[in-house]
């Protein structure tokens, strides 16, 4: 390792004593800006979470709607997937209403959900590919293939898995009905993985 | 990371980077044109955010583009004024002695005559205590050219204050 001259660090104090820092008062003041300044920019996401079969159900919603779904994990591993630019606020009252349907499903009172879904993060590939997922009915699956050819990219059975992978509202948009052409689960990314996926399936009666 | 956490945690630091960094050019409205220019850098961080890989060094990143935004500034703000000597006459923080102001008036100026990349290099070490590994990152060099560029600036700096003996 490079020896320093026995002068740099004379050099260097001297250095930081005529360069200085800035006044305390400047900082709070330029800090504060920053800070109004994010508060009326960010986006607002508004969350909520509740106990469920499948482990603590997580709920977030923007202004355009529901944004997130997870479950089985821990708090801030669901918050740290959410947009990394908004401010998030814990809001039990607006997560309810999306909450209440979660629970109906659970309770295999309700198939279908009357939810405004907020899908602005992914691409319009992901968009195509998720839109396709709702159309499947509950009770049914699709293969990975079925849906590449459903949104007429009939090579893109990969890419559709991966699209999959990414959604941000799962159960509500139905993923878990997409399996393998060989009629294995293929794979699951909401909470649990798997074991999630099977139990799903079995609740709508789609597995036995 | 999420962007408050950005604020919170990298504010003060990068205010002081540009302040320092801005250095002679700091003239009366100083505190204004540096809160202006962190306004600047965070609202680039905050438009480009959702780029970020989560595992990368968001510190380096946000340097990065303090150091892009004051290099940009510094260049339209010498265009307009033709001289830039104008500051080491001006007043500075109350000195307890003449001679020390004196002192550190010459330094900043030694300081401000240096090439930019070896201005940023040396006040990202020793003012604001980035690694090599980070510098390189802010600087888009090598850690190699990072360490030359530190070592030139230091130097430059320690021969130019033995002249002055």
């Amino acid at each position: 390792m490079k020896k320093s001259h026995p002068s740099d660090h004379e050099t260097v104090r001297r250095l930081r004593s005529a360069m200085g820092s800035p006044p305390a008062c400047a900082l709070v003041a330029s800090r504060t800006r920053i800070r109004k300044w994010h508060a009326d920019t960010a986006p607002l996401i508004r969350w909520g979470e509740t106990k469920s079969p499948l482990g603590t159900l997580f709920v977030a919603l923007s202004a355009r709607g529901l944004c997130a779904v997870d479950f089985g994990r821990r708090e801030a591993d669901f918050l740290e997937r959410l947009d990394p630019r908004a401010r998030l606020e814990k809001d039990l009252g607006a997560a309810q209403p999306v909450i209440e349907q979660l629970l109906e499903y659970f309770a295999r009172a309700r198939t279908r959900f009357d939810l405004q879904v907020d899908l602005s993060l992914l691409t319009p590939f992901q968009r195509e590919v998720l839109k396709a997922a709702s159309r499947i009915a509950p009770g049914r699956v699709w293969t990975y293939q079925r849906v590449a050819e459903e949104i007429g990219r009939p090579e893109c059975s990969r890419p559709v898995g991966q699209a999959l992978a990414r959604n941000p509202v799962p159960i509500v948009i139905p993923c878990h009905r997409v399996i393998a052409s060989d009629g294995s689960l293929g794979g699951y990314s909401g909470g649990s993985g798997l074991t999630a996926k099977r139990w799903l399936l079995q609740l709508e009666g789609a597995l036995s | 990371m999420r962007f408050e956490e950005l604020i919170d945690r990298h504010h003060d630091e990068i205010y002081a980077y540009l302040w320092r960094l801005l250095g002679n050019e700091r003239c009366s409205d100083a505190m204004r044109s540096v809160e202006d220019l962190v306004q600047e850098v965070f609202l680039r961080a905050y438009e480009n955010f959702h780029s970020v890989r989560p595992d990368s060094n968001h510190r380096a990143w946000l340097y990065k583009i303090a150091t892009n935004c004051a290099f940009t500034a510094l260049r339209q703000i010498r265009k307009r004024r033709k001289s830039f000597l104008q500051w080491m006459h001006s007043p500075v923080a109350a000195e307890p002695h003449p001679a020390v102001q004196t002192m550190r008036r010459q330094l900043r100026a030694l300081v401000e005559q240096l090439p930019s990349k070896q201005k940023a290099g040396v006040t990202l070490r020793y003012l604001q205590d980035l690694d090599y590994a980070e510098i390189a990152a802010v600087l888009g060099c090598s850690e190699q050219t990072a360490r030359a560029n530190v070592s030139q600036a230091l130097r430059r700096l320690r021969s130019a204050l033995k002249e002055e003996r």
